[in-house]
């Protein structure tokens, strides 16, 4: 599991790698706090990501909203692993409000 | 704590309940060898398989998982009337198990990858269900439904406890699980996530409301919530007319849920098991616990004392008040760790049945006492001693059919286990009605080995300890002792370590009973104060039947044997003041405590009885393991150590001591005990 937080001027990304679940929430929580709060354009990068729990699916959601609020422009980039795709489809679990970009 | 020891806290959390699982699934299985008719057991052995699979799942052991999914399939196959339960499943199964067991310790050896294909090999060919893998994906979901059995409508509301996340479950794996019984609609909410910046990143906001339609009823609902539903909203309530609606399990899906449904108000909640309530606890800290009780009995006797002492009847209130609470949190504390020892006899159901196969000999294992309560320190260590006394009573002390029918006994041999308390002390026994031990063999076969000189006299206890000396029993197998003893070291090292002892029983032809005696490791128990001279001794209060006086004359009138008329019944008695060499003159009148023991009635002369007590059993340490009259000590309030009396032991010393042509000097036990014994004295006395 890594979290990983790349800024740049032109916006910030969010690299989740492996499994992130509970023991990663805590980490989760404060790199996205961080990331919105520089106000910039903030992508959530997927690709690496192998496994989601609700943990993570609950911050995720609740950076979206925060990002609709606050006007910066949210968006996940990368293919769901099956195993999360699966997963969350059986949860009937979406990760992002419809108003948030998927790209 | 590290993130990594969380997650080995929550599989350490599912290996200890899926060991119980195990072993309830072992005794269902033998039960069920027993008994193949019974619906229920094959329902609970179901259900077993079913939680190890679940939870194995839930907590990242997929292999072990996926193996158990397999059998779970077999008992579906039997529990749906199209397989019968027959020696081979049982036993397949019962290897399964062993294998889960090696999978859940992450000890499985090189060999254990091809015996579980074979197995899995073996129940295939039984179930005729080609192979078989935990549906995992939405895709793969839609059961096929038996034909005959309705689809029922189940309406589900599953809001997760707060702190749920925090046992390590994770609630997104049950709806695989939830889908493999038929169609589900579900519905999550996430309306109770709140803010980012306030979201408590270890609790779970998010609550589902399902549609399942499944020919299932509410149980196999609930079994796949089973690990989860502490502290959790779950309702599972049958949807309107779900009995007679006849959609598919697919149609269902489709019709999705656009609404809460009505009549919440109406839903039942879940009766939890009796042991939701149940929590874990390392022994470890029991064993503080219980050591800070046993500083507290003695600080509650010191203040006790010092209250007679002042004769301050201010503090003698507070001490009776202490005393009170300390008597309640003592038997509190005692209780928490005492066990019954049902769970470690019925694992041997297993080893007899096996054994039993594979010897060719017919046993039919009997329990008695398995509600005897044991502190759990000596349960653990029971297992192993238990299982040698077994196997060599099966191996060895049970005849070969032909044998016992020509020695007209019953072709199926017993044998019992049995458990009691007597007095301070626990007796376990493994008894059979085999062919005993022949003592004479053992005697010359201890000769041959130098282990006792040619002429010695022994009694037939001391013969039979023979056995349990090291190097005995390998040499043994070879001869006419027929190997008893095999193991037999193993039994003693681990009885003397818990401060017990062993006993033999046997009669040629008829059988052998081995028990073992022990003591509570740790145990504060209530006892009788009792004095000589100076020198102070406890008796435990749970084994003395009643006090009377000893005089002069009396001791005149009985010619000055150590016998007592009490009310007409003869009552022999040991006079500790001789026992112990305590050599200051006795006073005219003595008292006489009489305690019940396995030999009878039995009396044990003192000077003087002080009173009750609450007594912290105290290890005498290795020195004094020889003292077989003693079993602990104690510090009294007023600093003085009080030797415990063992009265199983002291009648037992007395009485060796006085049979008539008994060589005490043969026995380096018993000399060893005289030495030991004067040792105890002389620290009693300058205490």
């Amino acid at each position: 599991m890594s979290i990983a937080l790349n800024k740049s001027e032109l916006g910030n990304v969010v690299v989740l790698e492996g499994t992130i679940d509970i023991s990663s929430a805590a980490e989760l929580k404060t790199i996205l706090l961080n990331a919105l709060g520089s106000g910039k354009e903030l992508c959530i990068s997927l690709d690496a990501a192998t496994y989601l729990d609700v943990t993570a699916v609950q911050l995720l959601w609740a950076a979206g909203k925060q990002a609709q609020i606050s006007g910066i422009a949210l968006r996940f980039s990368g293919q769901l692993s099956d195993l999360i795709s699966t997963t969350l489809a059986n949860a009937s679990l979406p990760l992002f409000q419809a108003s948030v970009i998927a790209g | 704590m590290s993130q990594l020891s969380n997650a080995e806290q929550f599989k350490q959390s599912f290996r200890e309940e899926a060991r119980d699982v195990l072993v309830d699934l072992e005794a269902a299985l033998l039960e069920l060898n027993e008994n193949r008719a019974n619906g229920e057991l094959v329902g609970r052995v179901f259900r077993g398989l079913h939680t190890i699979k679940g939870s194995g799942s839930m907590f990242g052991f997929e292999d072990l998982a996926a193996f158990t999914h397999n059998l779970e399939t077999a008992f579906d196959e039997v529990r749906n009337g199209r397989l019968q339960i027959g020696s081979e499943l049982i036993d397949l199964t019962l290897s399964a198990l062993d294998q889960i067991r090696a999978m859940l310790e992450e000890r499985e050896g090189p060999e254990d990858a091809a015996a579980r294909a074979e197995i899995l090999v073996n129940v295939r060919k039984l179930t005729g269900v080609a192979e078989s893998v935990p549906k995992t994906s939405a895709g793969s979901s839609v059961q096929t439904t038996p034909i005959g059995v309705a689809v029922r409508q189940w309406a589900i509301r599953f809001a997760p406890g707060p702190d749920l996340l925090l046992t390590g479950a994770d609630p997104l794996l049950l709806f695989a699980e939830l889908r493999q019984l038929g169609g589900l609609a579900v519905k999550a909410s996430l309306e109770m996530v709140p803010p980012l910046a306030e979201v408590d990143p270890e609790r779970c906001y998010v609550s589902w409301e399902m549609v399942l339609a499944a020919p299932v009823d509410s149980n196999a609902i609930h079994d796949v919530f089973i690990f989860v539903e502490d502290g959790c909203d779950l309702v599972i309530e049958p949807a309107a007319n779900s009995e007679d609606d006849a959609r598919t399990a697919r149609d269902a899906a489709a019709a999705g849920l656009k609404e809460p449904r009505a009549g919440v108000s109406g839903r039942r909640t879940y009766d939890k098991p009796d042991n939701a309530s149940s929590l874990r606890v390392p022994a470890a800290k029991l064993d503080q616990f219980v050591d800070l009780v046993g500083e507290l009995v003695t600080v509650q006797a010191r203040l006790a004392e010092l209250a007679t002492r002042n004769d301050d009847p201010e503090v003698g209130s507070v001490s009776e008040e202490l005393e009170r609470l300390t008597s309640a949190l003592r038997e509190n504390s005692m209780n928490i760790r005492m066990t019954p020892i049902r769970g470690t006899f019925e694992k041997f159901r297993r080893l007899v049945h096996d054994l039993a196969r594979d010897l060719g000999k017919d046993v039919e294992l009997t329990m008695e006492g398995a509600d005897t309560e044991l502190d759990k320190t000596v349960i653990e260590q029971l297992g192993d001693p238990l299982m040698h006394l077994i196997r060599n009573s099966m191996d060895h002390g049970i005849e070969p059919r032909e044998l016992r029918l020509a020695r007209g006994k019953r072709a199926t041999a017993k044998l019992h286990l049995s458990a009691r308390h007597s007095g301070a002390t626990v007796l376990v026994a493994v008894s059979d009605d085999g062919g005993g031990i022949n003592a004479e063999a053992v005697r010359r076969r201890a000769i041959d080995k130098g282990l006792v000189a040619a002429g010695a006299q022994l009694t037939e206890a001391e013969t039979f300890a023979l056995l349990f000396q090291p190097g005995f029993s390998t040499a043994a197998q070879v001869t006419d002792v027929s190997g008893r003893g095999v193991g037999m070291d193993v039994v003693r090292q681990r009885v003397e370590s818990l401060r017990g002892t062993i006993d033999v029983a046997s009669r040629p032809e008829l059988g052998t009973s081995v028990t073992l005696r022990l003591p509570l490791t740790l145990a504060i128990i209530d006892g009788l104060l009792l004095a000589v001279d100076d020198a102070c001794f406890v008796l435990p209060l749970a084994c003395t039947l009643e006090c009377i006086e000893l005089s002069s004359a009396d001791i005149k009138r009985a010619n000055e044997k150590h016998m007592a008329d009490v009310r007409g019944e003869i009552v022999p008695y040991v006079r500790l003041r001789e026992h112990f060499d305590i050599r200051q003159k006795k006073p005219e009148l003595e008292q006489i405590m009489v305690v019940e023991t396995a030999e009878g009635r039995f009396g044990i002369v003192v000077d003087r009885v002080l009173g009750n007590c609450q007594t912290v059993i105290k290890s005498l340490g290795r020195a004094y393991r020889h003292v077989q009259a003693v079993s602990g000590a104690t510090i009294l309030g007023n600093g003085t150590v009080a030797l415990i009396l063992d009265p199983e032991r002291l009648v037992q010393d007395a009485l060796s001591v006085r049979l008539p042509g008994h060589n005490a000097r043969a026995s380096p036990r018993a000399a060893r005990s005289g030495q030991a014994k004067a040792a105890l004295r002389r620290a009693a006395e300058s205490s």
